[in-house]
C-alpha cells in the first residue's frame, strides 16, 4: 500500500542552501534559510539546521527515519560565514539512551482517588444512559 | 384542613410565612469557628468564619474571619476557597502584619495543587509567582526563607516538565525538538538538579546525529562544572566509546555563564 | 392586570420608611425555576437596606427570565411585609402559567426544499403534542444561529453555492402563546461543475498524481463539503510525498448563464513557518505523552493547517476531553508560531447498571465498570458481570493503545460464561478463559487483530426430574419406565433403583432427550486457538451508518494443544446506502467453514449452531443438522458450513416527532447451515456392540435401548424469511423488535416469529 513519506524538522532547499558561500553574512544566511532549527551550546557561533525523512508503510509501526541532513553553518568572529558543513544520517551513531531520569515531585494521583474522582464527576447513573 | 395538607403534597407553590432570621452575634460565630477549627473540623469552622463576613461585614470580626477563612480552608483542602479568601485578604489588608501570611496560604493553596511532571504544571506556576510576590513584598516576614526555598522546588519541578518533554522527543529520535527542548533547561533552569541530565542528554542527541564538536562541548561544561556527577561518567563513556574526549571551547557562553552563577560545588 | 397591582402594593409598602434593611427574599409559585437560581439573579439582597426602585426592576428581571425560560405568560408581582424587628421580607408571587416555546418557524423564499424538510434539519422544534416532554422547542437565540449555519452548509452541500439567509427575526406573539420565528433565504441558482483541473505550482509534483485524491468529478453538483474534503485528501497525499508545506487553495469561476462553476485546485508551497513549541494544557488527568503522541506534527516541524486539524479531531476522538482547543500565538521569530493545545478533561469512568430482556437469553442483568483514560495513560479498562435467566458471566478487559510506543493497541480479556442451553439444545456450558489480543491499524481504512486464546468449555447433561435429557443413560427412580434383561418376565416397571435395569426406549427418549452426539461430547474440552480478523471499514458513522462497507475475515486454526483441532474461517460483508434522505438501505451477506485437522472428528461445541443471526425468524440453533433419534427439535448438532443473505431497507417513521428516535425497518433473509462431521457412533455404554449401528447405517427400529448411533438429518436446503422491525433509540438504551415470518425451512428447524432485544447496552 502506499508509503507515506513524513519530514520532521526544517525542509532542505537546495537552491537556498547553494547560495550560502564563506564569507556570507548572518542576514544574508537568515533570509535564504531563514532562522535555524538549532544553535550551538556555544555562544551561538554556529547554526544547524536539522531536516529529518522518515517512512511508514503501516500505521501501526513508527515511521522509520530513512534520512537525515544537518546543515552546520560555521561563524567566524565578526559573524561571516567561515565553512558550511553537511551532516548525513550515516555520521550518526546509534546506541541506546540511558533510561536514569532525575526525580521529581508533585502529587502522583493515588489510584483509588483517581477512578473515584472519575467516577464521582455526575454520571453515577443506576441505568448507564 | 387544606393547610394541613398543603404541608404534605410536594408539589403545592411555596406558600411565604413571615419568619425572622435572627442573626447571631459575630463573637460568637468567630469563636465557634475556632473551636470547630480547633477539634478539627475545618471545612465547618470556614463556613463559620464566611457567615462572619457576610452577615457582618463591618464588624471588628470581620477581617480576623477573613484570614481564618482562608487558614480553614486550607487546612481542610479546600484549595480554591482558600485562594479566594487569601486574595481578598491581601487586597483589602496589603500593610497588615498578617497580610505576609495570607500571600503565604495563598502560595501554598496553588503549591498543594501542582500535579506531577506529566501533567498541566499551571498551579505550580501560580504557586512560583504567588512566592515571589511574598518574597518582593514582605522581604523580612519569617515566611521568606521558606519561600525561597519553595521557589527552588517549583523551579525543579518546571525544569522537569522540559525534561519529561526532551526525552520524549529524544525517545522518538527526533534530536532537534528534543536539543531545543533541553537548551531551555540549561538557560532558563540553570540552578536546578536538571541542568547536569540536559547537559548529557545535549551530549546524547548531538552524538546521534554525528555533531561532534557540540557533544564534546556539552560534556565538557557538565564535567567542569558537575565533575562527579553521574551523568558526566555517563557523557564522558559515551564520548569515549567514539574515541574522543571532552574539550571545553574557553570562550563559551554558557561556561562563562556558568561561573557568574551561584557555584553549586 | 399585574402592573396595576403591584403599583397598588407598592404605593402602600412606600411608606414604610426608606433606611429599612431587608431581612429574607421570599418566592412563592416557582416550580420550573429553583429559589437559589432566581436569588442569584436578583439585585435585592438580604440584609440590604431596602430600595422600591431595585425591587422593581427586580420584578420586570423575573418576567425577562421565565420568558427566556419557555414561560412568557408568566406574571410577576412583588409585596413587602413588615416585621416587628423593624426589617421588612421582601415577596415576590409568581405565576408561571403554560409553556410557551417556539409556535411557530417560518421560512420565506425557499423554492428548491419543503419547509418541512429545512425544520427537520433544526435542533430547534416546534411545539407539538409532546411539548410536555421535550426541551427542544424553547425558543433560544444561540441554537435558532446554529440552525440557520446547518441549513447554509446543507445548501452548499446541495449545489446552491450563492446561498444567503436574508433575515432572521423572531418575535413573541402573545395571541398564539409562543415565539414565532422567521427564516428569509435567498436560494439562488444550482451550480454544476462545469470542469475541474489541477494546478501544480510544487516542482516534483505533478497533476495527475494529485487528481485521483479528488471528491469531486466534472458535472456532479456543487458541493461544498465534497470540495473541502478533497481539499484536504489532495493536501495529505501532496504532504505525504515530502512536501510538508503543501497546501491546496480552491479557485471558482462561476457562469451564471449556464449555472456552472469552473473549479481549479491550484497545489502550492505555502510560507515556510516551522512550529517553534507545542504548549499542552490543562490537562489535570491526561498525561502529556498521551496527547502528544496523537499529533502528527512534533516541535521543529513545518507548519500546516490540516495536520493541526487532523490532531484536534483525533484528540476529541479520544473521547477523554469535554473541550480540545488549538490556537496558535506568533513565536520567538518571524518563521516560527507556537502551538497551543488547551484541553478540558472530562470523566471517562463509567458506571452502569443495565437490564433488558432478549429471546436468547431471557431476563438479563448486567453490572459494568470502566475506565478510557485509565490513570491518565489512555489505557481501557473494563469489568462487567452480567446475570440472567438463562446465561450469567464475568469479564475483564484491558487495552493499551499504544503497545510499546507503537500505535500498536494490545491487551487481554479474561473471561467465565454459563449458558443454560436446555431451551433450544438440552445441555448446559461452562466456559472460561482468556484472550491476548494485537490491534494492528493498517490504513486509515483496513486493520487487522492478531489474538491467542485458550479457553475450557465444560458441557454438561443435566439429568433431574425436571430436565430428564439423560434419562435414557442413567434412568430416574420413579421416573423412567424401564426393564431388566436379566429378569424378562418382570416387564415394563417403574425404576426403583434396582440394579441391572435399562431404560425403555424410546419412552425415555420422549421427555427431550439428549442426542448420543451431546452426551458423548459432555466433560471438558480445552482449546488452544491462534486467530486474525481482518477488518475493512469506510463506514460514514460506526453508531448508524448512512453509507460504507464494512467487512471482515475471520480466520482462526486451533491445536496448538487442547482438545479440538480445527481451521476455521467466519466473513461477514454489509454495504450500506442512503437511497433517499435518512432512507438507508443495507445489503449483507456472511459465511463461514470449519474443517477438522489432524484426523480426528469435531467436537460437537466446535460445529456452528445456527439461528436469527444467520436467518431471522429462526429460534437460536434452530437451523442446521439434526440426530432424528428423540426429539430432532431440541438435538441440533451443528454444521460445519454456513452462509446467508440478508436485504433491509430502514426508514425513519413518518409523523412521529424525530428526537423520539423511532425507526422502522423491512427485510428478507436467506441462508443454510449443512455438513454435520462430528463422529456417528459412539459406544456410550462400553458394551463393545454399538446399539442400531448396522450394514444400513443407523436404525432404531424395535430397539429397546437407546441407540448409540447418530441418525444425522443434514439438508442443504436455503432457508429464508421476511419481515419487519422497529428500532428505537430509547433513554434506556437501543431497542429493538423484529417479526419475521419463515419462507422456507427444513425438518426439525425451529421457527421463532419474535425476537426482542434492548434495554440497556450490553
Amino acid at each position: 500500500c502506499a508509503k507515506e513519506v513524513i519530514v520532521h524538522g526544517y525542509m532542505i532547499d537546495e537552491v537556498a542552501m547553494a547560495k550560502i558561500r564563506p564569507g556570507s553574512s548572518v542576514e544574508q544566511v537568515l533570509t535564504e534559510m531563514g532562522t535555524p532549527t538549532t544553535t550551538s551550546t556555544v555562544g551561538n557561533k554556529t547554526f544547524y539546521y536539522i531536516s529529518q525523512t522518515r517512512e511508514r508503510r503501516v500505521q501501526f509501526i513508527n515511521p522509520s527515519i530513512t534520512d537525515q541532513r544537518v546543515a552546520a553553518v560555521y561563524f567566524n568572529g565578526n559573524f561571516k560565514v567561515e565553512r558550511v558543513a553537511l551532516y548525513g544520517l550515516k555520521d550518526g551513531e546509534v546506541f541506546d539512551f540511558i533510561s536514569r531520569t532525575t526525580p521529581t515531585s508533585g502529587q502522583e494521583r493515588s489510584f483509588v482517588r483517581q477512578l473515584f474522582k472519575g467516577l464521582g464527576a455526575g454520571n453515577m447513573n443506576p441505568f448507564g444512559v | 384542613c387544606s393547610e394541613g395538607l398543603d404541608k404534605f403534597n410536594p408539589f403545592a407553590d411555596e406558600k411565604y410565612k413571615p419568619e425572622k432570621v435572627v442573626d447571631t452575634p459575630p463573637d460568637q460565630l468567630y469563636n465557634d469557628g475556632l473551636a470547630r477549627a480547633a477539634n478539627g473540623n475545618f471545612v465547618g469552622a470556614a463556613k463559620k468564619f464566611d457567615e462572619v463576613i457576610k452577615i457582618h461585614p463591618h464588624s471588628p470580626y470581620a477581617k480576623q474571619a477573613l484570614l481564618m477563612s482562608a487558614y480553614a480552608n486550607y487546612e481542610g483542602g479546600a484549595y480554591d476557597d482558600a485562594i479566594g479568601s487569601a486574595k481578598r485578604y491581601v487586597t483589602l489588608y496589603p500593610s497588615d502584619k498578617d497580610a505576609a501570611y495570607a500571600q503565604y496560604l495563598l502560595a501554598m493553596s496553588h503549591y498543594s495543587m501542582a500535579p506531577d511532571v506529566s501533567r498541566d504544571q499551571e498551579q505550580a506556576e501560580k504557586a512560583g509567582q504567588a512566592l515571589n510576590d511574598l518574597v518582593t513584598r514582605y522581604p523580612n516576614s519569617e515566611y521568606v526563607k521558606d519561600s525561597k526555598w519553595k521557589i527552588q522546588v517549583i523551579r525543579d519541578q518546571l525544569a522537569g516538565k522540559e525534561m519529561e518533554v526532551g526525552r520524549y522527543y529524544l525517545n522518538r529520535r527526533n534530536y532537534g525538538a528534543a536539543i531545543n527542548r533541553f537548551r531551555v533547561v540549561i538557560s532558563r533552569y540553570q540552578t536546578t538538579r536538571h541542568v547536569e541530565e540536559a547537559l548529557e542528554r545535549l551530549v546524547e542527541a548531538y552524538m546521534a546525529m554525528g555533531i561532534v564538536n557540540e557533544a564534546q562541548t556539552a560534556a565538557a561544561v557538565l564535567g567542569h562544572n558537575f565533575p562527579d556527577s553521574q551523568w558526566y561518567q555517563d557523557a564522558h563513556a559515551l564520548l569515549t566509546k567514539g574515541g574522543l574526549t571532552p574539550r571545553e571551547d574557553k570562550g563559551s557562553w554558557i561556561s562563562q555563564a556558568f561561573g557568574k552563577a551561584i557555584s553549586l560545588n | 392586570q399585574t402592573a396595576a397591582e403591584g403599583y397598588g402594593q407598592h404605593r402602600s409598602a412606600s411608606r414604610a420608611s426608606e433606611r429599612q434593611i431587608v431581612n429574607r427574599v421570599v418566592f412563592e409559585g416557582n416550580k420550573k425555576i429553583q429559589k437559589d437560581v432566581l436569588l442569584g439573579e436578583l439585585s435585592t439582597k438580604a440584609r440590604d437596606p431596602y430600595s422600591p426602585a431595585t425591587v422593581q426592576s427586580d420584578e420586570a428581571l423575573l418576567r425577562e427570565i421565565y420568558k427566556r425560560g419557555g414561560r412568557g405568560f408568566a406574571t410577576v408581582s412583588s409585596r413587602v411585609v413588615p416585621l416587628d424587628n423593624g426589617r421588612v421580607d421582601v415577596v415576590f408571587t409568581i405565576k408561571e402559567g403554560d409553556k410557551t416555546g417556539v409556535k411557530e418557524i417560518n421560512f420565506v423564499g425557499n423554492h428548491a426544499y419543503s419547509s418541512t424538510r429545512l425544520r427537520n434539519l433544526m435542533q430547534t422544534t416546534e411545539m407539538n403534542l409532546l411539548s410536555w416532554l421535550k426541551t427542544s422547542d424553547v425558543y433560544d437565540p444561540d441554537k435558532i444561529a446554529q440552525d440557520e449555519d446547518a441549513i447554509r452548509r446543507f445548501y452548499l452541500k446541495h449545489g446552491y453555492a450563492d446561498f444567503r439567509i436574508v433575515q432572521s427575526d423572531a418575535a413573541f406573539d402573545d395571541a398564539k402563546g409562543g415565539w414565532v420565528v422567521t427564516i428569509g433565504v435567498e436560494e439562488g441558482q444550482p451550480y454544476r461543475v462545469a470542469d475541474v483541473n489541477v494546478e501544480s505550482r510544487i516542482p516534483g509534483v505533478s497533476a495527475e498524481d494529485v487528481r485521483k485524491r479528488m471528491k469531486t468529478s466534472a458535472g456532479d453538483v456543487y458541493d461544498a463539503d465534497a470540495i473541502e474534503k478533497g481539499m484536504e485528501s489532495m493536501t495529505t497525499d501532496v504532504m505525504r510525498r515530502g512536501y510538508p508545506f503543501a497546501q491546496v487553495r480552491p479557485a471558482g469561476v462561476r457562469d451564471s448563464q449556464n449555472n456552472t462553476i469552473g473549479l481549479t485546485y491550484v497545489v502550492e508551497e505555502g510560507p515556510r513557518v516551522y512550529v517553534e513549541r507545542i504548549n499542552i494544557r490543562g490537562n489535570a488527568r491526561t498525561r502529556d505523552y498521551v496527547i502528544r503522541r496523537e499529533l502528527d506534527l512534533e516541535e521543529g516541524d513545518a507548519y500546516n493547517k490540516v495536520l493541526v486539524d487532523r490532531a484536534e479531531r483525533r484528540l476529541n476522538n479520544l473521547g477523554y476531553f469535554k473541550k480540545v482547543r488549538v490556537t496558535n500565538e506568533p513565536g520567538s521569530q518571524p518563521d516560527r508560531v507556537v502551538l497551543n493545545i488547551d484541553v478540558e478533561d472530562q470523566a471517562t469512568g463509567q458506571f452502569s447498571v443495565s437490564g433488558g430482556y432478549s429471546t436468547q437469553d431471557g431476563i438479563i442483568g448486567e453490572v459494568a465498570v470502566s475506565e478510557s483514560n485509565f490513570m491518565g495513560r489512555g489505557q481501557y479498562v473494563r469489568l462487567a458481570g452480567q446475570l440472567g435467566q438463562r446465561a450469567n458471566g464475568v469479564q475483564l478487559s484491558f487495552t493499551e493503545p499504544y503497545f510499546l510506543g507503537q500505535r500498536l493497541a494490545a491487551g487481554f480479556d479474561i473471561f467465565t460464561k454459563y449458558v443454560d442451553n436446555t431451551k433450544y439444545g438440552n445441555y448446559e456450558t461452562r466456559t472460561s478463559g482468556g484472550t491476548i489480543r494485537f490491534g494492528l491499524p493498517i490504513t486509515e481504512e483496513f486493520s487487522m487483530q492478531l489474538r491467542y486464546s485458550l479457553y475450557q468449555t465444560n458441557l454438561k447433561v443435566p439429568n433431574t426430574y425436571k430436565k430428564p435429557y439423560n434419562d435414557c443413560s442413567v434412568p430416574l427412580p420413579g421416573y423412567t419406565t424401564v426393564f431388566s434383561p436379566s429378569d424378562p418376565g418382570r416387564g415394563l416397571y417403574l425404576y426403583d433403583g434396582g440394579p441391572g435395569a435399562l431404560s425403555y426406549y424410546p419412552n425415555c427418549a420422549y421427555d427431550g432427550e439428549a442426542s448420543i452426539a451431546v452426551k458423548e461430547s459432555r466433560g471438558n474440552t480445552i482449546t488452544s486457538l491462534v486467530g486474525a480478523t481482518l477488518t475493512y471499514s469506510t463506514l460514514d458513522n460506526v453508531k448508524d451508518p448512512h453509507s460504507g462497507i464494512f467487512a471482515e475475515v475471520r480466520p482462526e486454526v486451533a491445536g496448538l494443544g487442547g482438545d479440538s483441532k480445527f481451521i476455521r474461517a467466519t466473513g461477514e460483508a454489509r454495504y450500506y446506502r442512503e437511497l433517499f434522505d435518512d432512507v438507508v438501505g443495507i445489503l449483507k451477506i456472511q459465511g463461514g467453514h470449519i474443517s477438522p485437522i489432524g484426523g480426528k472428528d469435531l467436537r460437537l461445541t466446535d460445529q456452528f449452531f445456527m439461528g436469527p443471526t444467520l436467518v431471522r425468524g429462526f429460534a437460536p440453533s434452530g437451523i442446521g443438522p439434526r440426530d432424528l433419534n428423540g426429539d430432532p427439535a431440541t438435538n441440533g448438532i451443528g454444521g460445519t458450513t454456513y452462509f446467508g443473505a440478508s436485504v433491509e431497507v430502514q426508514f425513519p417513521i413518518p409523523l412521529v416527532p424525530r428526537e423520539i428516535g423511532l425507526k422502522g425497518a423491512l427485510f428478507a433473509d436467506a441462508g443454510t447451515l449443512y455438513g454435520y462431521k462430528g463422529k456417528r457412533y459412539f459406544d456410550l455404554n462400553n458394551n463393545g456392540v454399538i446399539e442400531g449401528w448396522g450394514a444400513m447405517g443407523c436404525s432404531t427400529a424395535g430397539l429397546p435401548v437407546q441407540p448409540e448411533c447418530v441418525n444425522v438429518y443434514d439438508s442443504k436446503s436455503i432457508r429464508s424469511s421476511v419481515g419487519a422491525s422497529i428500532l428505537w433509540q430509547s433513554p434506556l438504551g437501543p431497542i429493538r423488535f423484529d417479526y419475521a415470518y419463515a419462507l422456507s425451512k427444513a425438518t426439525g428447524d425451529r421457527t421463532q416469529a419474535f425476537r426482542f432485544s434492548g434495554g440497556g447496552s450490553f
